[in-house]
């Protein structure tokens, strides 16, 4: 999914768990952050020719299932679920789009494309922005 | 022990003359006796943390550390190196660690908490660390520091380091095999799929 929708899921987040301080930014480092790894990834993409394809493997194993590995027992040093929770959250979300992800990489060289395959990725991220664009807005005017 | 600091370890071989000749020629020990020797020093260590005798077990951690670097002196220095010395080194390394991190926290110098972590951040750098290269190198030999520092806050230091290590090393392993990956060419559609060949032994 794209940065902007992954913002939108973790501003609700935020405002529905009523987050503030340390706890609110380590849900924004574990819900967006993690998309650090396309910037990383980045020269790579341009030292391959800028062959602009949707396919490009762009991600890394930060935001991969593996990386809850680390995460779990980061939790439990911060006495804080926040990271984890967040981080499933993205997970469920790019999950949710067709491009290849290696989940287990690299203990594990098994590809998937994630899951709701039947429906386009366009359709699923407009979907999904509009909803979370639309309960922002709607706990922006009505709080909790 | 000394695999990612091949100058310091071949000088260290070399000072080590002696006392290698004495092990492995005089008393007849092979590598993995010396690796062995090493894991029977930590757990003596471990014990002595245990029981509240930390001088003691600091004494003995760093006599096991010592004959740690012996075995891959002696292995290196008669030819005896061997993939399968190496995994027993590394094996035994590690439950030297876990041992030992155990012994502190039965020992109420760190809470169980924070030793289970940092055996845990350990054991995952571990999981890579021939793939990656990457070993910052802060394991039990951090607990030395705890005659100044407080042991809670090396355990930290000791989870948040291996962890961080552990983070980067992935990355590292990302880059490496993207690398590969654009090296196939084509379509990239579908390279990650076709990289499933690149693991495929």
């Amino acid at each position: 999914m794209t940065i902007v929708t992954h913002v939108l899921a973790t501003t609700l987040g935020v405002r529905v768990l009523k987050l503030t301080g340390s706890d609110a930014v380590l849900a924004y480092a574990f819900g967006v952050g993690v998309d650090i790894d396309h910037a990383i990834k980045a020269p790579f993409f341009w030292r391959a020719g800028l062959r602009k394809e949707r396919g490009y493997y762009w991600r890394t194993s930060l935001q991969e299932p593996v990386a809850l590995l680390w995460i779990v027992p980061l939790c439990f040093f911060l006495g804080s679920w926040i990271p984890a929770l967040f981080f499933v959250i993205h997970l469920a979300m790019d999950y949710g789009v067709s491009y290849e992800k290696m989940p287990w990489y690299p203990y594990s060289p098994v590809v998937t494309q994630g899951f709701l395959l039947g429906v386009s990725d366009k359709t699923k991220e407009i979907a999904l922005m509009v909803v979370l664009l639309c309960t922002n807005l709607l706990l922006f005017l009505a709080p909790l | 022990m000394y695999e990612f600091a091949p100058v310091l370890g071949s000088a260290l071989d070399r000072g080590a003359r002696p006392v290698l000749r004495f092990l492995h020629v005089t008393l007849g020990l092979s590598p993995d006796h010396v690796t062995w020797g090493a894991f029977g020093a930590s757990l003596v260590a471990a014990a002595l943390f245990a029981t509240g005798r930390t001088g003691m077990a600091l004494a003995f951690m760093a006599f096991g550390q010592i004959l740690d670097g012996l075995d891959g002196s002696i292995a290196r220095q008669y030819g005896l190196a061997s993939e399968a010395g190496r995994r027993l080194d590394t094996a035994l390394d590690r439950a030297s660690e876990i041992a030992i991190f155990c012994g502190c926290a039965l020992g109420d110098l760190v809470s169980l908490k924070l030793a289970v972590l940092a055996s845990i951040a350990v054991l995952l750098l571990t999981t890579i660390v021939h793939r990656s290269r990457l070993d910052p190198g802060i394991k039990r030999f951090a607990l030395y520091f705890g005659i100044w520092l407080p042991y809670n806050l090396i355990f930290s230091v000791v989870f948040l380091v291996n962890l961080t290590a552990y983070v980067v090393g992935l990355l590292i392993i990302d880059l490496h095999f993207q690398r590969r990956m654009d090296q196939l060419g084509g379509d990239l559609n579908t390279v990650a799929s076709r990289a499933v060949r690149l693991e495929t032994p």
